[in-house]
């Protein structure tokens, strides 16, 4: 019993690295796939953000952890650059890799959601008279982010569980505390329940929050089956 | 203890001293331990999905309560769970029966297993979608029409339903490729594995790393590409 | 009487066949193949290191046919213990905990724990540089060493393969507890390691000096040096031995004379000078009767 207690105290103390980890990546990446679906619909930046989506999408993320920890700090510009500083943190090179790999998922998340628009309803905002930016901010946005909603929920789970890759690189977040104690104790099958534990409510909470926020954003009078 | 002179060509390259031939090896790991997980995730999906259709509402329990598990936990978390907490099982079974700790499975086993257990938590839900996706009136007609079960599934329910599934389950076999790279932590010499031992013991990280992340990448637009070639054929019927 | 005759043919064939060489059997000897310069796997996939040159010698010596393959270290002693292998050479230091499960011959090498460190980091002059600390010889002189070691470390920032001997040690004998205590990072291979030490993210490390004294050697590793006490004994073990399954007397006599010869020989002295770059023969000053 006493085993139990100390872990798991040990685990919910690192609930906060994992929350850290994970706000921080959701924010970074979405502003980035902001920059992406923008990027998209130029001709020009157009093959710049496919190649980022495409790079990020198509390896895994832990080794793109890897790659952001141990690759980049073998290079002279980054070692020895004044951004040392961040990337000696493993934290710091967690949050990196993820917001890049995230933010590749998020943007075709938003791509989606752009092509679901009505195409009637940008007929009759051009028909209006309205101007670029008053047609992004009345018609387009405000759709898209509803459309995107349940899709970008889902990115956000995913994106929780995969804040436990950085206990790959030293970050003592929840499963890091959790190899840690099994390593030094043997007892696996106690600690991974423990730590399931912790996950599942957490994604519990994030999925109740979401839906909560899906149904309050559905047009007023329309049903969802 | 290497001392890495070797130019980049030399250490990825297939000499003597070069990784080529570990890298490709591990590609085809990576390949085989996501093709594993694939078969296991796609029949345990499928009993899943026939439980939870099922009007046993304890099957249906069971059925959802797995797939809330395996899809709110960390795969991480399943594969570290499998590769160290299976010796410790076999032990506890094993001195149940008097006889000696067997020592542990093999990683590829752990390691697809774990994979495949939580790919089938998805796949379990592209199967439901799957199942609702034929019209029961066409199921009828068809009957009515005389067709057999074995024709009734070739001409009409096979068709639709997996010109439904495909796309989904394409993206769960991309999902399987990644997630492979998870096994590397049981200490299994797929791609992921291999580019991180190579990185250590010739102290040339960002060479390794990054010639992984092009097999990885190959990798996947092929599967895509497959994919996509798929989803054309098995459309030609429908008028979309 | 030509029944006899045959009958006692058969038996004799038969009594030929059960003295026939089970000493023919080829012998299967487990190791990982993942620590350098003991035992490791090149990129072509075979078995290099010291631990493949010893064993060798020690088959040769005791006229058996042997073959190494590599396995995980957590499957090793239950392969040992259902018959897939016949011996482990891994480096296996001899602990109390682990002679209870395994029967060891003789060290076959003495090799001590060491501190590397960048070479212009602030631990490249720790204090007892060196000398030799034996966590088995207890008193007054061991305590004093320790707590000049422990205030060395203090704040500092180690990495150590994870559940690991020195990650033991670190853990039992110094502890992390604590503003002055040692700040651990625990690492999965020690090739990770190597790169966070050598990029500067971790302050120091422990590791044993066959792994540390090629290193710093190498090209990447002249920026490293090593300091502190030579450290053995406690936790940490006192040599490298072979280990065999408890009852298994003939091979594991046979193979533990083999080894004295190689000591007194000096073919110990020159596998080690020719991979560790050092001695590793059992010294009387860090010997123990057991």
């Amino acid at each position: 019993m006493d085993f139990f207690a100390t872990t798991a105290l040990g685990l919910i103390a690192a609930i906060p690295v994992t929350l850290l980890l994970f706000v921080a990546s959701a924010i970074g990446s979405s502003l980035i796939a902001g920059g992406l679906v923008a990027a998209q619909q130029s001709r020009i930046t157009r093959p710049i953000a496919q190649a980022w989506i495409f790079v990020f999408r198509g390896t895994p993320l832990l080794l793109q952890i890897f790659m952001v920890y141990y690759g980049l700090a073998a290079l002279g510009p980054i070692r020895h650059g004044w951004l040392w500083p961040a990337f000696r943190e493993p934290l710091f090179c967690a949050w990196l890799a993820m917001t890049c790999c995230c933010s590749a998922y998020i943007a075709e998340v938003l791509r989606g959601a752009l092509t679901a628009i009505p195409k009637g309803q940008i007929e009759a905002a051009l028909a209006c008279g309205m101007g670029r930016w008053t047609r992004l901010r009345r018609v387009i946005m405000p759709q898209m982010l509803r459309l995107a909603l349940p899709s970008y929920g889902n990115e956000l789970v995913m994106m929780i569980k995969s804040t436990s890759l950085a206990s790959s690189i030293t970050v003592l977040d929840v499963t890091g505390v959790a190899s840690q104690v099994i390593a030094h104790s043997y007892r696996t099958l106690e600690v991974f329940c423990l730590a399931a534990a912790v996950y599942l409510c957490m994604t519990a909470a994030l999925t109740a929050l979401l839906r909560r926020i899906e149904r309050s954003l559905a047009p007023a009078g329309s049903r969802r089956a | 203890m290497i001392d890495t002179d070797l130019s980049l060509a030399a250490l990825i390259g297939f000499g003597p001293d070069g990784w080529g031939w570990a890298l490709m090896s591990g590609a085809v790991l990576t390949l085989a331990v996501a093709l594993a997980a694939m078969a296991i995730g796609s029949v345990l999906g499928g009993v899943l999905a026939a439980m939870q259709a099922s009007r046993r509402p304890w099957l249906v329990w069971i059925a959802a309560t797995y797939g809330l598990v395996l899809r709110g936990v960390p795969e991480l978390l399943v594969v570290l769970l499998l590769y160290f907490g299976t010796p410790e099982l076999m032990a506890a079974v094993a001195s149940l029966f008097g006889l000696p700790a067997p020592g542990s499975p093999p990683a590829f086993l752990t390691g697809s297993i774990a994979i495949g257990l939580v790919s089938a938590a998805y796949q379990a839900e592209v199967f439901r979608g799957g199942m609702l996706a034929v019209p029961h009136g066409q199921i009828e007609a068809a009957m009515a029409a005389g067709m057999g079960p074995a024709t009734r599934l070739r001409r009409v329910i096979l068709p639709q339903v997996l010109h439904h599934v495909l796309p989904p389950l394409g993206n769960i076999w991309q999902f399987n490729l990644k997630d492979s790279a998870l096994v590397s932590i049981t200490g299994l010499a797929e791609l992921m594995r291999v580019s991180l031992v190579a990185a250590g013991s010739t102290r040339r990280p960002f060479v390794f790393f990054a010639a992984a992340m092009v097999l990885y990448l190959i990798m996947t637009s092929a599967s895509s590409a497959l994919f996509r070639l798929l989803e054309r054929r098995g459309a030609r019927w429908s008028k979309r | 009487m030509i029944r006899v005759l045959a009958i006692a043919a058969v038996l004799a064939l038969a009594g030929c066949h059960a003295s026939e060489p089970v000493e023919d059997r080829e012998l299967i000897i487990g190791t990982e193949g993942l620590y350098p310069p003991w035992n490791f796997t090149r990129a072509d996939g075979q078995l290099a290191g010291y631990e493949p040159d010893y064993l060798r010698v020690l088959c040769g010596r005791i006229h058996r046919r042997c073959r190494m393959v590599a396995m995980d270290w957590d499957g090793m002693v239950g392969a040992l213990q259902t018959g897939k292998i016949d011996l482990i050479a891994d480096a296996v230091q001899v602990t109390a905990e682990r002679a209870n499960v395994l029967w060891f011959t003789r060290p076959y090498a003495v090799t001590t724990g060491v501190i590397a460190t960048p070479r212009d980091g602030p631990m490249a002059h720790m204090s007892d540089t060196g000398a030799l600390m034996d966590f088995d010889h207890k008193g007054p002189a061991l305590d004093a060493a320790l707590a000049r070691l422990r205030a060395g470390l203090a704040g500092k920032v180690i990495g150590v393969q994870m559940s690991g001997t020195f990650d033991n040690f670190l853990n039992q004998s110094i502890g992390a507890t604590g503003p002055s205590g040692v700040s651990i990072r625990y690492y999965r291979t020690m090739g990770e390691r190597d790169l966070d030490l050598l990029n500067g993210r971790i302050d120091a490390t422990i590791e044993d000096e066959s792994y540390l004294r090629p290193l710093v050697q190498t090209r990447d590793g002249a920026a490293l040096v090593l300091t502190g006490p030579r450290m053995v004994g406690g936790s940490m073990g006192r040599g490298e031995a072979l280990a065999f399954r408890p009852g298994d007397r003939a091979l594991h006599d046979a193979f533990d004379g083999a080894i004295a010869t190689t000591l007194a020989d000096g073919t110990t002295r020159r596998l080690g000078l020719k991979w560790f770059r050092m001695d590793p023969t059992p010294q009387k000053s860090t010997a123990q009767s057991r």
